[in-house]
């Protein structure tokens, strides 16, 4: 390999990077100036709405209800000796509401919701619904992404936050039936340090995973080529991106929000 | 199936909207149309309070502060809302404290009385007292602050301890097991001591016991003494025995008198005495030393003899002169 071709190769790698990040960039934007056309996605909205949140709410409760049942007896765990077990429902509280149920509930329906949309308009792409869509003179992003979109950044909060409780009362529960520890003592624990910016946090952090996983998913489904085969590396693609994007969501709202803050 | 799906949506949205502000107002504890009392404490600090932080009287949580604004003069004006019905302490303070070694801060509301000796907290309620309403307050030491000082005793401690390490070798272990040795021998003469001390003791005691109950007759005794003597009294002896004291004390003092000129005459003829004899002393002297005629006849045989004879002589004169005295005396006229 010459120097040229060297310098040649590192060139097109840098030039794909920039191009998906550009991609990405084009198609956010894209979507947000088709959000204008209501008419088109508003009849779709309740929909996908459904799809997203509604029927998330089985596998996102039964995620935080293990999650309470877990955490309650690893904090026993941890604090016997040392840490009153009033403080089990301190940490259940903040960890459930603040950062598990968010980013579990997230990871969770990146799998669900995120292959699903991924699968289903790669689907459409490569069977070219998405260009008779156009040929109707449908727009796609506005038929197709915003009603998913907007759904998963409403909808998401509505399951996290049914996650959050479920998850508390779970940690409640095993508390008083496992560990022993009155329910007294758990609730002064989970009153302890309890803030409004707790829910509020996990929340908003919630919200932006529905988006991004929503948004995610969109893009790689109506980027799929090549038939089946395509269509399942969309639907891969759109997990494991959408994962990736959670967890850098979730280090990012804790750099903007808890980093040096005091609520 | 569109209506459906609007239904399920919908329905979802108000269930977990209501769910959740329904459990975030459970825990926070908000109240709604209960009538709370609201008061006002000036701090200097606040320390790690917080808005929720309980509010406590003498020990049962009674409200929870509710508010806090930077006021003039370098004070922290803290709102607390009250629980209804509670009623304050006479002469209330605002103690802002640590409730636990994990963070937990509660304010405790109490008496001026019922603070305690802390000097530092007595400063701040007076620095933080006026008489506008609020009440004043101060901020205990947390436990980073009372655990620094805590550090510092206990890199005091160390370094202490250290030196003492340093300082304790293998010989310093050898006399101290036998100072230690020492000691027990030492304890063991003191026991000894003390117990024959102590014995001493009770033989005092005991003598002391019995002294006092000599003083107790003796005291009787005169009790029966002093009975008899008011007796006395009554009859005029003692005034006639006090009389009679008097007249012997009188003669007493004429006879001392009487000494006294004699003693002052024996003095003088002392004087006198001891002049003759020094006198006497150089005649004796001289005499002995064959000084003057006397001196010379007593230590002169011969002049003794001469003496005598002349004595002899002269006595048979005397004889003859009485027998012829017409031999020596002639006495004419003209």
């Amino acid at each position: 390999m010459t120097t040229a071709q060297g310098i040649t190769t590192l060139g097109r790698w840098g030039r794909e990077r920039v191009e998906g990040l550009g991609r990405s960039g084009r198609f956010v934007g894209d979507t947000l100036v088709a959000a204008r056309d209501v008419a088109t996605w508003w009849p779709q909205a309740t929909l996908h709405a459904r799809t997203l949140g509604v029927s998330s709410l089985p596998i996102a409760l039964y995620i935080a209800l293990f999650t309470g049942i877990v955490l309650s007896l690893l904090a026993s765990y941890s604090f016997t000796g040392a840490v009153p077990l009033y403080f089990v429902g301190t940490l259940v509280e903040k960890t459930i509401t603040m950062e598990l149920a968010p980013v579990l509930t997230g990871l969770a329906l990146a799998g669900r919701v995120g292959a699903n949309i991924a699968a289903e308009l790669g689907t459409m792409k490569v069977t070219e619904q998405v260009d008779a869509l156009e040929t109707l003179a449908y727009d796609p992003l506005a038929y197709l992404v915003v009603p998913r979109v907007l759904a998963g950044t409403l909808m998401f909060p509505i399951v996290v936050g049914l996650a959050m409780v479920v998850g508390v009362a779970a940690g409640w529960l095993a508390s008083i039936l496992l560990l022993g520890i009155s329910s007294e003592e758990f609730v002064k624990g989970l009153r302890l340090f309890f803030t409004v910016f707790d829910v509020r946090y996990g929340l908003v952090k919630s919200a932006s995973f529905g988006t991004a996983v929503a948004w995610i998913g969109c893009m790689q489904g109506l980027g799929a080529r090549g038939g089946a085969q395509g269509v399942g590396r969309a639907a891969t693609s759109a997990v494991v991106y959408s994962a990736v994007v959670i967890l850098v969501l979730d280090a990012f709202w804790a750099v903007v929000w808890l980093l040096g803050s005091n609520p | 199936m569109k209506r459906a799906n609007d239904f399920a949506v919908g329905l979802t949205i108000i269930v977990g909207t209501a769910v959740l502000i329904g459990a975030t107002l459970w825990i926070k504890q908000a109240d709604f149309g209960r009538d709370r009392s609201t008061v006002v404490a000036r701090f200097h600090d606040v320390g790690g309070v917080r808005i929720g932080t309980p509010v406590v009287v003498r020990g049962v949580r009674a409200g929870r502060i509710e508010g806090m604004e930077l006021a003039d003069s370098a004070f922290v004006l803290a709102k607390m809302a009250l629980d209804p019905g509670v009623m304050l302490p006479p002469d209330p303070v605002v103690l802002l404290n640590e409730s636990s070694l994990f963070g937990e801060w509660q304010a405790t509301i109490t008496s001026r009385d019922a603070v305690g000796r802390d000097e530092d907290v007595k400063r701040q309620i007076a620095e933080t007292s006026r008489d506008d309403g609020v009440l004043p307050g101060a901020t205990l030491p947390d436990i980073a602050r009372l655990t620094a000082v805590a550090g510092r005793i206990a890199g005091d401690v160390a370094s202490v301890a250290e030196r003492v390490e340093v300082a304790f070798d293998d010989q310093a272990a050898r006399e101290m097991r036998a100072s230690v040795r020492s000691f027990s021998e030492m304890s063991t003469l003191l026991a000894q001591t003390v117990r024959e001390q102590s014995n001493n003791l009770t033989t005092a005691s005991s003598d002391v016991r019995g002294g006092v109950q000599s003083l107790v007759r003796s005291a009787e005794l005169l009790k029966a003494v002093a009975e008899r003597f008011d007796s006395s009294t009554s009859r005029g002896e003692v005034k006639q025995i006090v009389g009679d004291a008097g007249e012997a004390a009188r003669q007493l003092r004429e006879a001392s008198r009487r000494i006294a000129v004699l003693s002052a005459q024996l003095e003088r003829s002392q004087v006198r005495l001891e002049s003759v004899l020094a006198t006497s002393d150089s005649i004796a002297r001289k005499i002995q030393a064959g000084e003057g005629s006397l001196g010379m006849l007593v230590n002169d045989p011969t002049l003794y003899r001469n003496a005598d004879s002349a004595l002899r002589q002269l006595n048979l004169l005397l004889a003859d002169v009485q027998k012829n005295p017409r031999r020596y005396i002639n006495l004419r006229i003209f």
